[in-house]
């Protein structure tokens, strides 16, 4: 029995090499797509899983700022995590990570190696986050402060088979850490993952107990608990079961709150660790967004795929109604038929599935690639087989269910009797399938539409200051204290038009401060300024357009000014700024100057209130203007001062340009993907159409045959053939415009500065669809229409 | 074996009916072999179809193997004939993607008998029509006769107690058609296979053993040979 389904439905599908071509195609292309989507979605949702106690893991944020700068800091103070797990019986650990950013070098033997991943911690970070130490001492990971855990990756990259434990390694000049502990190396889907982690004692005596961190100038902090004010740690907190989380939340924030009043009110957060990879901490909106749209446009490209084959499917059962009229009148049941094509379907399907599982492993490398994941198909990972299982299914169900029920319903005499043509009700149904398709394709190729507009805006939007053909790199302390020779040496150089320093990296400037004050500045307010350092030759070499009062002189005097920009001014509430006290850390001082606003962070965000304080001791990072032509010498100038301070560490420097374009690095692997996605749609919606329009066209032969004797022109034919499909297309856009302009105002909400969508962008995306489906169905009309009328009414 | 009472079969079309079978009774025993005759559109493919269950009449009685099929269920109704009736067109009506022997088996596999059984009774089957060396091919390589052939081996290897016939003969050369009519009297008489079949040809019609002609929906008369 079930060999003899196989058979026939074999033989179906052979004999009909059109349809199955279009219908394999269609569905191997889906399948790859969507199951390429649903498995970086898969990816995407099982962060942080594989911690089995994840779910007590909680991260600390907080609440700074009032009006529009109302900010959620992921990184809080040191002490919170001390208090915490010394006050309250709800905290049953808590760990500390403060990273140190990258490019790290540490040397071994003479070779040095840059890091990117290294933080201080506490000691409970690898029971915290499950990475237990595979050698060393696990009660104590960090015997000294001289100690040093590291990834398996990283010792075998340092000390290839030797046993790394007791090893010393060199960080940066002349501090030696010796090799403590092994971990391993932390999952892909990790949001926490440090190749070398040093004790976070270390950080405290250097800072504090030799350090000298002071606030008020004068007194020193003995340790990094007793600092109320440097918001640098993120802290994650180990909860018992069945913690009350908002109550957790209060009482950091009294905590906070008895130990520095004068930040009343300092709101606290906590989030899951289960969420900190696809939402913001207290927060709405994050990754969480890409993953739900992606996972919508993969049921989507499904179900256009499934329409295809149901489309074609029925519009082809009606060539099968005799056959199926016949195995009726022969003794075949319902149930039976039903299986039949259901197995014909499911033959369609495995050979469409064979194709797309040989495609993905061709088209893994790209997809890594152009994904950032490691994905690998291998047999063992039994989630990425059942998510491929759990979509074939569902596709399965959705495409043999309906065809093989309308099938197997016919009335076998009316079959036979040819009447079946007109009788069969789901012509309008197809309808429907038709339209639904095309209405997904038209907002897909909206959304290509507006992303891309979008993008474009962004990458042409004046900033408000100079940034052609400059380039730019930070300092570490040996050159910071050398820049002067730094700028003369580089200024020697052809190709380099003027050189500058900041304490601030202006393309996306991350420092916040809410120590300020100004003169009527109400007790409610926290606004946070973001803090630019500068030096006498910076306003200049940005071309800040000043609006009132002047630049800095590099006078004595200017370290007690102040210039801000129209925003802080709007902020402040200040009428006539040029003159007024304002107070910033402990420097008290005047505001003498206004800039206009420029763009200091991603456009995402609204313009914030910045200062410029002259302080050129502070400043970190240097700005070297170019000719241009010969940008490339300047950059080798630049190597060569690096390496005379800074030895064998590598030179890291970018421009200006490419670091803002880098800002909207996920906009535009967001656009790269939809302008697939949307080609993939509407190539299969047209396979779709093109076998329809086949199938119509066989149909009406005979009609055409009769309109053509009757003296009907070619062009005639090919207008009745289209219209009924162009009028699809058309309620398609409709149903879709409405969608797609909704939809795509969410995606543009998430920028401060974005296009607006106008009519255009519809009226292209209405005339690309209707153009393309009248491409692919006049192809049809066109044979149909050349056909010569004596062979399609010869009767049988 | 068969009976049908006062059956009328119409349609309604605005106001009026349109008869196709008016108050038509007819007894069939089993064993016969009956020619329907009549002017196109005087319902004789109707009746055939009521007869083998396939249409429903508007009116009247119908009993089947005692069965009153006027007030079976959809389901039973096409268990019954299932059973009992074997079905023959004149367009033949051979599934194309199946090779002669699977045109001949697929009504077996319908009524799930095995695999080994059936071999046995196809074989027999294309043994006793002379077909055996035509069993891979598929229907489009055969002659109308050889098609029609298989048409009735297809509808004689459920060992039904009825053949319906629907001008068998219709698209075959007059050589086929004698060939056909002979194989349906060796059919009845050896296997007493009660026969009905619709037919415009006088002659066919002669080797049933009653002749039933039909006119507007009502039998005109009746010749016993």
């Amino acid at each position: 029995m079930i060999r003899n389904y196989f058979k026939t439905a074999w033989r179906n599908i052979r004999g009909n090499k059109f349809y199955t071509g279009i219908n394999v195609i269609g569905l191997a292309l889906a399948l790859v797509i969507s199951l390429f989507i649903l498995l970086w979605v898969q990816d995407e949702l099982s962060f942080n899983r594989f911690n089995t106690q994840a779910k007590n893991i909680y991260k600390v944020g907080v609440i700074g700022g009032t009006g529009p700068t109302k900010q959620v800091f992921s990184v809080v103070i040191a002490p919170v995590a001390t208090y915490a797990k010394a006050e309250l019986p709800e905290v049953k650990d808590a760990v500390r990570i403060m990273s140190i950013g990258g490019n790290t070098p540490f040397k071994y033997k003479g070779k040095v190696f840059t890091e990117d991943k290294v933080a201080f911690t506490d000691p409970s970070y690898f029971a915290i986050f499950g990475f237990n130490l595979i050698s060393g001492d696990k009660r104590d990971p960090f015997p000294s402060d001289q100690s040093v855990v590291i990834s398996r990756a990283v010792a075998e990259r340092y000390f290839g088979s030797e046993d790394p434990l007791g090893k010393v390694v060199i960080l940066g000049h002349d501090e030696p850490m010796k090799v403590t502990g092994v971990i391993d190396n932390a999952p892909a889907n990790s949001t926490v993952k440090y190749d070398l982690l040093l004790p976070m004692s270390r950080f405290n005596r250097l800072a504090y107990t030799e350090g000298n961190v002071n606030y008020d100038g004068k007194t020193r902090l003995a340790s990094m608990d007793a600092d109320w004010s440097n918001f640098s740690f993120e802290t994650y907190l180990h909860l018992k079961d069945g913690v009350n989380l908002n109550q957790v939340a209060k009482k950091l924030q009294a905590i906070h709150e008895r130990n520095k009043p004068e930040d009343k009110p300092v709101p606290y957060v906590t989030q899951s660790l289960l969420l900190t990879h696809l939402y913001k901490i207290g927060e709405s909106g994050g990754a969480i967004e890409t993953v739900k749209t992606f996972s919508i446009v993969a049921v989507m490209i499904l179900i256009i795929a499934c329409i295809n084959y149901i489309n074609l499917s029925t519009a082809r059962s009606m060539l099968r109604a005799r056959e199926v009229s016949m195995r009726k009148i022969i003794g075949a049941g319902k149930a039976q038929l039903f299986i039949q094509f259901v197995v014909e379907t499911a033959l369609v399907f495995a050979i469409a599935t064979i194709i797309a599982i040989g495609a993905m492993y061709v088209l893994l490398p790209f997809y890594n690639d152009f994904s950032g994941k490691v994905l690998t198909l291998s047999l063992s990972n039994y989630q990425i087989w059942l998510c491929i299982a759990a979509t074939l299914l569902f596709t399965l169900a959705a495409t043999s269910i309906y065809p093989a029920l309308l099938l197997s319903s016919f009335e076998p005499l009316k079959a036979l009797k040819g009447k079946i043509a007109g009788s069969l009700g789901n012509v309008a149904f197809r309808r429907v399938l038709v339209v639904v398709q095309f209405s997904v394709s038209v907002v897909l190729i909206v959304g290509t539409l507006i992303i891309g507009r979008q993008l474009n805006f962004i990458r042409n939007k004046n900033l408000g200051y100079d940034k052609e053909n400059v380039f730019s790199f930070s300092m570490r302390t040996d050159m910071q204290k050398h820049y002067d020779a730094v700028k003369a040496e580089l200024l020697k150089q052809p190709g380099v038009i003027s050189v500058t320093r900041l304490g601030a990296n202006i393309i996306n400037n991350q420092g916040w401060t809410g120590d300020n004050d100004w003169e009527g500045k109400a007790s409610t307010s926290n606004l946070l300024f973001r803090p630019v350092q500068v030096d006498e030759t910076s306003m200049a070499f940005f071309k800040f357009p000043i609006l009132e009062g002047k630049m800095f002189t590099g006078a004595v005097a200017d370290s007690a000014h102040f210039i801000v920009n129209e925003t802080a001014v709007k902020e402040m509430g200040l009428k006539n700024p040029i003159g007024k006290r304002m107070r910033l850390w402990k420097t008290n001082g005047t505001i003498t100057g206004v800039v206009k606003d420029f763009h200091i962070t991603s456009m995402h965000n609204k313009i914030e209130p910045v200062v410029f304080t002259y302080s050129p001791s502070n400043c970190w990072r240097v700005y070297v203007k170019t000719t241009g032509i010969q940008a490339h010498k300047a950059v080798e100038a630049a190597t060569q001062q690096w390496k005379q301070y800074n030895g064998q560490i590598p030179f890291n420097y970018s421009f200006l340009d490419e670091a803002f374009n880098n800002l909207y690095d996920k906009e535009q692997r967001t656009s790269a993907l939809f302008n697939l996605f949307s080609a993939v749609a509407i190539v299969l919606s047209c396979l779709g159409l093109l076998g329809l329009a086949t199938y119509t066209a066989q149909v009406k032969t005979r009609e055409i045959g009769i309109r053509k004797v009757l003296g009907a022109s070619v062009t005639g034919v090919v207008q009745l053939l289209t219209r009924e499909f162009m009028l699809l297309v058309g309620i398609s856009l409709a149903i879709a415009i409405p969608i797609a302009w909704y939809a795509m105002n969410q995606w543009l909400a998430d920028f401060a500065y974005r296009v607006t969508i106008g009519w255009q962008v519809f009226a292209l995306a209405g005339v690309f669809a209707m153009l393309i489906a009248f491409i692919t169905v006049s192809f049809q009309s066109v044979r149909a229409a050349l056909a010569n009328p004596i062979k399609s009414l010869r009767s049988e | 074996m068969l009976s049908l009472q006062h059956i009328s079969k119409y349609y309604q079309t605005g106001g009026n009916k349109t008869f196709v079978l008016n108050d038509l009774s007819l007894d069939i025993d089993q064993g016969e072999f009956v020619s329907i005759m009549g002017p196109s559109g005087s319902g004789k493919s109707t009746l055939l179809n009521i007869i083998g269950m396939l249409d429903e009449p508007t009116d009247g009685y119908h009993y089947f193997m005692d069965e009153p099929v006027h007030q079976l269920k959809e389901k039973q109704r096409s268990a019954l004939y299932k059973q009992y009736i074997g079905f023959v067109f004149q367009a033949y009506h051979l599934i194309d993607e199946l090779t002669v022997y699977e045109n001949i088996e697929t009504p077996l596999i319908y009524q799930n008998i095995k695999g080994a059984e059936r071999k046995a009774l196809v074989a027999d089957m294309l043994d006793r029509f002379n077909i055996v060396g035509k069993k891979d091919l598929f229907p489009a390589q055969l002659s109308g006769g050889q098609q029609q052939l298989v048409g009735i081996a297809r509808a004689l290897i459920g060992k039904p107690k009825l053949l319906l016939a629907d001008e068998p003969t219709g698209n075959l050369n007059s050589k086929q058609g004698e060939d056909i009519m002979e194989l349906f009297k060796k059919i009845n008489k050896e296997d007493g296979v009660t026969i009905i079949q619709v037919t415009h040809s006088e002659k066919n019609a002669e080797y049933g053993s009653r002749i039933i002609n039909l006119l507007d929906g009502r039998i005109e008369s009746t010749t016993t040979l």
